[in-house]
């Protein structure tokens, strides 16, 4: 297993990478309005009807926006937590977290890709 | 043509010199600067929590207008707007920790070309942030479109 994380490192880190980079800056407007602007009552919500959010998502580009907003900040927070584990704990439990938080990070990247599909 | 094993320049047999063994810094994780550094890999939870909670509400979305709305309704529970300041917090924590790092993690020189100046590199990243959010928040409030 240890061989395997160290062959797809790459992958794992452009994924991280762009958790960071993309997943920031696009969770910072979802946050923004859906999460605390519109429950707030700060912002209509006329924005996130029904018809109107499944038209945009549904597009294309919805679609890739939506599966990088799902999918990218799980594999940032997949690796910040393994590190955070072998900060607490060791190095020595590395082999059972990592393909444990990156497995979490993989199903939901699935799930993403599911969810994005069916809309 | 087959990959090289990732250790297959370690040494065979561990070197003479004595190494002392690792010991962690008496700082951590709270103290002093550590406290950064630890705030920034625990946001790794918050990312998780969100990563699958915007899964949620995609799939919401794909179930039809009453479970969309259902979902709208949920995000406005206490607990719900609590974690979300939370993770508002996290995510610009991240932000302004992650782009004062990029500029200088750029080598020096990129064959003929050299990379532009640090504080141009941080400049951009920043207004790509603000002028993303801008335009992404301006989209789901229907501001746009």
């Amino acid at each position: 297993m240890k061989h395997l994380l160290l062959k797809i490192e790459p992958l794992i880190w452009l994924l991280f990478g762009q958790g960071i980079l993309l997943g920031t800056i696009l969770l910072t407007g979802w946050i923004l309005v859906v999460n605390l602007g519109v429950p707030l009552g700060l912002i209509s919500d006329d924005g996130l009807a029904f018809q109107r959010a499944h038209e945009l998502g549904s597009s294309l580009v919805g679609r890739l926006v939506l599966a990088a907003l799902c999918a990218l900040p799980l594999w940032k927070g997949a690796h910040h937590m393994r590190h955070v584990s072998i900060d607490s704990g060791g190095a020595g439990r590395d082999a059972v977290v990592a393909p444990l938080l990156y497995g979490v990070a993989a199903l939901g990247s699935l799930l993403a890709i599911a969810a994005v599909i069916r809309l | 043509m087959a990959d090289a094993h990732p250790h297959a320049m370690a040494p065979t047999r561990p070197g003479k010199t004595r190494t002392a063994p690792p010991q962690r810094p008496p700082q951590f994780p709270m103290g002093g600067r550590y406290l950064a550094y630890t705030a920034f890999g625990w946001t790794g939870l918050i990312y998780l929590l969100l990563g699958f909670l915007v899964i949620e509400a995609v799939w919401a979305l794909g179930d039809g207008a009453a479970a969309w709305q259902e979902q709208l309704l949920r995000y406005e529970h206490p607990v719900y707007i609590a974690f979300h300041v939370l993770a508002l917090a996290s995510v610009v924590f991240v932000g302004v920790r992650f782009f004062r790092l990029f500029p200088k993690a750029q080598p020096p020189r990129i064959g003929p070309a050299k990379p532009p100046p640090q504080s141009l590199i941080h400049g951009t990243l920043y207004a790509v942030w603000v002028g993303a959010t801008v335009v992404f928040g301006a989209i789901l409030a229907g501001g746009l479109f």
